[in-house]
């Protein structure tokens, strides 16, 4: 939830990067993981409305939805976790850690040149 | 056309304070628990038993996380222990710049103990990390068994799962094995109770799980090479 506040970031996390490497943004790829607690649609809703009026206005967001899997301390195995089910599919044990699937992060941007800018003549 | 690298995390404005605020924590020695559930699962009438208890053994505090008023603070006053509340005015969730502030407060109280009742609600609290050391969560028999997999975040940060309201077991088609089964699902490994704040059943094992993180993370800084941790 509350993806207004992550579209918040979003936004000044390209704005940041920006600085360092001006373009125009013509696609943001967002990596979201399945158990990050966000919704891709609510997330770019939420950027189309924070971003207008913006020169992010405009910019496409690409998600890549990453898998839930595991890694278990006991047999070393990473799984696909099934059914939200933690425990280890190959030697049952408890102990294991989320791999993937936690992500939400800005990855990449792909800019294209600035467009000329018309100057008023004085 | 060109892709250029950003690799920044959006959750990391919150968690940066997070980290400070565990950080500034932990050099004044100070445990922390947040604690989460539904609304009226029982987090406050949890705090009426416990606090009692602990206030003998400990210096506590209490932040109180609400979205208007002081009611939970209220009740809580009774007890001589410092209760800080903090209103969100309308966020659903407590996070870690809203909690900043009165961390300063808190140490010079000389604060031990800090436990921090969140807002009512399954889903955001467990999103934002606020720089406690661990989350206790309440699950009261009248929300059903289900509930472990609908909410697995929460199931999730929790380290104990107070199964609350069991006086009510009875009156509700609750399955208690099953909820259990559920959460260990979920979370293997998380510690399950169960709880009354009518006749006091398991209040104990609660303040018990506590002391046991509490002396834990105590040796832990203990053991910690001399230096680590900063002082803000």
């Amino acid at each position: 939830m509350h993806e207004a506040g992550i579209a918040l970031n979003l936004i000044e996390a390209v704005e940041q990067r920006l600085e360092q490497h001006p373009g125009h943004v013509d696609a943001i790829h967002v990596r979201v993981g399945e158990l990050a607690g966000v919704s891709t649609e609510a997330l770019d809703f939420a950027f189309q409305c924070l971003s207008a009026g913006t020169p992010l206005a405009g910019a496409r967001l690409v998600f890549e939805v990453i898998p839930l899997t595991m890694t278990c301390s006991a047999c070393g195995g990473t799984n696909p976790v099934e059914d939200l089910v933690f425990r280890c599919p190959a030697c049952g044990s408890e102990n294991t850690r989320v791999t993937t699937g936690r992500e939400l992060e800005v990855r990449t941007l792909e800019l294209s040149e600035e467009p000329e800018v018309a100057h008023a003549s004085n | 056309m060109h892709q250029i690298d950003v690799k920044a995390g959006l959750l990391e404005p919150n968690d940066a304070i997070a980290r400070e605020n565990r950080e500034f924590l932990t050099a004044h020695g100070i445990y922390t628990v947040d604690i989460m559930s539904a609304p009226g699962s029982g987090k406050t009438s949890l705090l009426e038993w416990m606090i009692p208890i602990l206030a003998g053994r400990y210096r506590l505090a209490v932040v109180e996380g609400d979205i208007v008023g002081n009611a939970d603070k209220e009740r809580l006053d009774g007890f001589g222990v410092p209760i800080y509340q903090i209103n969100t005015g309308a966020a659903c969730h407590l996070d870690a710049h809203m909690v900043h502030p009165t961390l300063h407060r808190i140490v010079e109280a000389g604060t031990e103990v800090l436990l921090i009742e969140n807002v009512g609600n399954l889903v955001c609290p467990a999103e934002f990390d606020l720089g406690e050391d661990d989350v206790i969560m309440l699950l009261s028999v009248t929300e059903g068994h289900d509930k472990p997999k609908k909410y697995p975040l929460m199931f999730r940060r929790a380290g104990l799962v107070a199964i609350n309201k069991v006086d009510l077991l009875d009156r509700t088609n609750f399955d208690l094995p099953s909820a259990i089964a559920s959460a260990r699902d979920v979370h293997p490994g998380i510690a399950v109770l169960t709880t009354s704040c009518r006749t006091g059943e398991g209040i104990d094992d609660v303040v018990a799980w506590l002391e046991w993180r509490i002396a834990a993370k105590r040796a832990a800084v203990d053991a910690a090479p001399a230096g680590a941790g900063s002082s803000t």
